[in-house]
């Protein structure tokens, strides 16, 4: 290796020589820099820029960083040269480093449809795939290197990729193929590097041959922290992200990931003074432009801090979410610290975004869904419930997920399988509420079918790198359904166990060996057996099912009720975790209110709820049955349960205060009034009353007339408000 | 603001002599052109008529729906309420429907022959009514604004602009308001226009952000017959003023107004009460909480005493 690096520097030496007559080829200029010979490769790249070839001058200006004249260039090189594939790959390659992805994708495409064979174009679209995850690009890897297996960027795509599916000895094999064709081939080398932090390994050997090579070259650091992002260790990767900016203090790119990071674990002050370095230096990725948008929005925010929780909310919905919020994460933080037997070292913050697109910000760059919400470190940032449709998700649920990530990430150090922490998380969910648990979609239910679960130690694959649209969303179902069998079969405290495990840096085989007591492959066929009991005739009848459904819903248009009440059950039978749109319970119940049968109708729709059913205006319709059924207990949980779907909802909160008023809990109804008067509904006067009346009754006099005053400074002549603030003017001046 | 606003007025209205003047009342419900809008148009326009009829027997409700709904018979109606019109009575005119701007001219779509909000304005400018109320929540009803425009007269629409083209839902929620004592704010037990067009307003914007869709539609109104349309009622520029008079609905008996000498001092300590509640609202900022608080529950203590009294 030695040797070969010697003989490299010697032919860097020698096209030095050739950039410094005027005689250099773009691949020249771009050694030069890639072994730091940045005076020289500036020459080199300022030579091109004079040619009077515009392919040349586009390659010269993109050295230079004079991106916007290199595109003008491609535009003229690729017009007066239509069929040339290179050109259009190359300016492909420009579009991809300055964050146009899109066009850069087109051009690696009209380079195939010019040229079918061109390795590079496949290379491309690998590397424009990889950024978004997505599966193609290992596709698109294998391509390019079967049509030019000596391509040493395609080996470093492939080992970056299979490093990020986990896959040690693939990384590690490809780097290796990349350094024999070129020994001095940087990324790979710190793909090496990558694989030893990652194993907690000294990579040290990888670094020093890095630095031999290229003494200012930043993006081996940046590569090892990109890894470790991936792994949860943020810290570690912000560490090595400001290696990286330290070695080369040019390299935006992974100066904008420090800010990213550094906002992921709440340090925003120092995240926005790098990114706008960034932003100042005309690096406007995606990714720099929307946190710092997302920096000044924080305006809109209020933080709340207590001893063991820092509360971010969105200064329009603080005074409705908190209440609720505090309550919800105090119970799931007591329930963890019992259930892990850990503390938190710090305060857990919890930022609640009303827009959806502020919570894509946080969430951006990572793989997986991360849907409804995602977990750094100790920091948890979710969608609000304002931010969705009502009835599409659960945010009390989904901060139960994230907050088993919390504790997960802490207990291990962030060196923690994806399937194992989003698997323990899914399951901690239906741990506290069988409702709120990781649902049976038809989608997973087809991708249990048709056999598309994967092996226990290849699980990480599907949320990294999905191979079908869904199979993220499968891998959570699958993951959680694994931790509720280990704990079913072996106990709950194998689940700890293997946290211990992992914290101990073991692998998915070992950890499985060392607490289950078997290998990987029979967990697989037995995990397959356990699953295949419960859900495989679900699934097997997937398809009589859904034809079931489409009779049903014709049945409900025509409003044929006796029909429906006659076959609607054994549809049910059939698949009665399907709570979704258009469910059978939801047409069943309809039937049995048109046929007269409240009772019935609550009944199913009871049902409706316990499977995970949350449609807000079944669960208000349940509500209401429960409370004419005389069943006002039963009637205050289902309102309670809605708190946790969509409570951005002034009815919800006015019928829920009235329901725990009359059950004499006075806490509930001071909560569900104060909720509606934090709505600032426009009848204030009877939100303000109600609040008192609570209060009132709670014994907390002096509060019922502070809100009493409330209500009649809205409304002076409101005749309810005036008749109890003459009642406790005549009470306290006879207890006086 | 809007609040103090309402309570200024509201204590006008009070003060106000109760001669009964007529209420004027048109609906009509325009051309749907698909069997959904038609089934909605005529729904909402038939509540309203029923909402009119109920609210006040002596007044005059006219609704045109369906194939009644045609340019003609607006124009005879119309014409018909000019000549029977007083001075000192209201009128109401509501619009539901869909309507075009083609950035000059508003047309209301109708059965037939579309209607011009030119032609419109004129028709109402004929009625000899000095307070008047168009409530036009059509698409693109922003566009009719500047033709309806005119002292004493109220102009409500669905949109800001003629550009806003997408179907309208505040219709849906205008006629609610109506129905719903939660849109009652100031709690008289009858509803001004203007606490029809915050509950509508906030309903409307409501809807969207529960849909997770763009808002289409900005309902805005002008109510000085000379200003550019506004969202929000303001003491400042007097927009709201003339809509917080307006009564549009009444949601219960009206209280019987007892005639006698002693009701009468009792009223008028009541009217003095009420102002006295309303200067304490506006020095509020300027005062300690402890003594705003002290003085404003003297002060409700005692109207509500005499309320108390009133509805013996």
């Amino acid at each position: 290796m030695r040797r070969s690096l010697q003989a490299c520097a010697l032919w860097v030496a020698v096209i030095a020589c050739a950039a410094a007559n005027y005689g250099a080829t773009p691949q020249e200029c771009r050694a030069l820099r890639k072994h730091g010979r940045r005076a020289e490769a500036q020459h080199c790249f300022e030579s091109l820029r004079l040619s009077s070839d515009s392919y040349l001058r586009a390659e010269g200006y993109w050295g230079l960083g004079e991106f916007e004249r290199a595109n003008d260039e491609f535009r003229t090189a690729v017009s007066r040269s239509d069929q040339n594939a290179v050109y259009r790959v190359r300016w492909g390659r420009l579009l991809h480093e300055r964050f146009n992805d899109t066009d850069a994708e087109g051009l690696f495409k009209e380079a195939l449809q010019r040229d079918n064979k061109n390795a590079q174009a496949y290379l491309g679209l690998g590397l424009v795939s990889a950024d978004g995850f997505d599966s193609k690009a290992i596709e698109y890897a294998a391509k390019a290197l079967k049509l030019d297996p000596k391509l040493v960027e395609a080996h470093e795509l492939m080992a970056n990729l299979a490093l990020e599916d986990s896959n040690t000895q693939k990384a590690s094999e490809e780097a290796d193929a990349a350094l024999k064709l070129a020994p001095d081939v940087l990324d790979a080398m710190a793909v090496h590097a990558a694989i030893e932090v990652l194993a907690e390994r000294p990579p040290d050997a990888w670094f020093n041959k890095i630095r031999q090579v290229n003494p200012y070259y930043g993006q081996a650091w940046a590569v090892v922290a990109h890894h470790l992002v991936l792994n949860y260790r943020y810290q570690d990767a912000i560490a090595y992200y400001r290696k990286a900016v330290e070695i080369d203090p040019q390299l935006w790119s992974a100066r904008s990931q420090l800010g990213v990071n550094l906002m992921r674990g709440g340090e925003e002050q120092d995240a926005r003074r790098q990114l706008e370095m960034c932003y100042d230096a005309g690096y406007r990725d995606a990714a720099t432009v929307n946190t710092l948008r997302l920096l000044d929005s924080y305006k809109n925010f209020v933080t709340i801090k207590d001893s063991g929780t820092i509360l971010k909310l969105n200064k329009n919905e603080a005074e409705l979410l908190r209440p609720y919020l505090e309550r919800q994460i105090q119970q799931d933080v007591a329930d963890y610290q019992k259930k892990y037997k850990m503390t938190l070292p710090g305060p857990v913050q919890v930022e609640v975004y009303r827009d959806h697109e502020d919570f894509a910000v946080r969430a951006m760059g990572m793989p997986g869904l991360g849907a409804l919400g995602v977990t750094f470190g100790e920091v948890v940032a979710l969608d609000s419930p304002s931010a969705r449709e009502p009835g599409s998700f659960n945010w009390a649920s989904a901060l139960r997920h994230e907050l088993s990530h919390v504790f997960i990430l802490t207990a291990t150090s962030g060196r923690v399988p994806r399937w194992f922490t989003e698997g323990l998380a899914v399951h901690e969910q239906a741990a506290a509420s069988p409702a709120w648990g990781n649902r049976l979609t038809p989608d997973v239910l087809a991708a249990v079918r048709d056999k598309k679960l994967l092996p226990v130690t290849q699980l990480d694959r599907g949320f990294v790198r999905p191979e079908y649209p869904t199979q993220v969303f499968v891998s959570y179902f699958q993951a959680g359904r694994i931790c509720d069998y280990i704990e079913s079969r072996w106990g709950k405290d194998k689940l700890l166990s293997m946290v211990s495990s992992f914290a101990h840096h073991k692998m998915t085989s070992e950890a499985i060996k060392e607490n289950l007591g078997i290998a990987p492959q029979e967990f697989d066929q037995q995990f397959d057996a356990w699953l295949s009991s419960r859900i495989g005739k679900t699934a097997s009848n997937l398809e009589e099912w859904r034809k079931r459904m489409m009779e049903l819903a014709q049945l409900a248009k025509n409003h044929r009720y006796a029909e429906i009440l006659k076959k609607g059950d054994e549809a049910r039978q059939m698949y009665p975790e399907y709570v979704f749109g258009d469910s059978v319970y939801e047409y069943m119940a309809e039937a049995d209110l048109a046929t007269g049968d409240q009772r019935g109708a609550a009944a199913m729709l009871t049902q409706y709820e316990k499977m995970g059913g949350q449609s807000p205006a079944l669960l208000k319709e349940l509500a209401s049955l429960q409370n004419k059924l005389g069943e006002a207990q039963e009637a205050a949980a289902t309102l309670n349960e809605l708190n946790f779907i969509y409570p951005i909802d002034e009815d919800l909160h006015h019928r829920l205060g009235d329901l725990r008023l009359a059950l004499k809990d006075y806490e509930g109804a001071i909560r569900e009034y104060g909720a509606l008067v934090a709505m600032r509904p426009l009848d204030v006067a009877s939100a303000q009353f109600d609040l008192a009346r609570a209060y009132l009754a709670a014994g907390q006099r002096d509060k019922a007339q502070d809100h009493i005053l409330a209500s009649l400074e809205s409304a002076p002549n409101y005749r309810p408000a005036q008749k109890l603030l003459l009642e406790i003017q005549d009470s306290e001046k006879g207890t006086h | 603001m809007t609040t103090r606003l309402a309570l200024c007025l509201g204590l006008l209205i009070l003060s106000a002599p109760f001669a009964r003047a007529t209420v004027y009342y048109v609906t009509i419900a325009g051309l749907g052109g698909e069997l959904q809008y038609e089934q909605q148009f005529t729904a909402l326009a038939h509540d309203l008529d029923k909402t009119f009829r109920s609210s006040d027997p002596d007044a005059r409700v006219y609704t045109l729906i369906a194939n009644n709904a045609t340019r003609a018979n607006l124009r005879e109606t119309l014409g018909a309420i000019s000549h029977e019109a007083k001075p000192e009575d209201d009128f109401v005119l509501t619009f539901i429907g869909h309507g075009t701007f083609d950035g000059m001219e508003y047309k209301f779509n109708l059965v037939g022959p579309d209607i011009s909000g030119e032609e419109l304005g004129k028709l109402c400018d004929r009625i000899p009514a000095k307070r008047q109320l168009i409530v036009n929540t059509s698409n693109a009803s922003g566009g009719s604004i500047g033709m309806f425009e005119r002292p004493g007269r109220a102009v409500i629409a669905a949109t800001k602009s003629g550009t806003e083209k997408n179907a309208t839902v505040f219709a849906r929620y205008w006629v609610e308001a109506l129905h719903n004592p939660d849109a009652d704010t100031d709690k008289d037990g009858s509803e001004s226009a203007l606490e029809a067009f915050q509950y509508a307003q906030r309903k409307t914007a409501e809807y969207y952000e529960a849909q997770k869709r763009l808002a289409t539609e900005h309902a805005v109104f002008e109510d000085t017959g000379k200003s550019e349309p506004v969202r929000e009622a303001s003491v400042n520029t007097g927009e709201g003023l003339l809509l917080s008079s307006f009564t549009i609905h009444r949601l219960g008996p009206a209280a019987k107004i007892a005639n006698t000498p002693a009701k009468r001092a009792l009223l008028a300590k009541k009217d003095e009460l009420e102002r006295r509640i309303d200067t304490l609202k506006y020095q509020k900022a300027a005062m300690s909480l402890e003594e705003y608080k002290q003085e404003l529950t003297t002060t409700l203590v005692e109207l509500a005493r005499i309320q108390k009294e009133l509805d013996k």
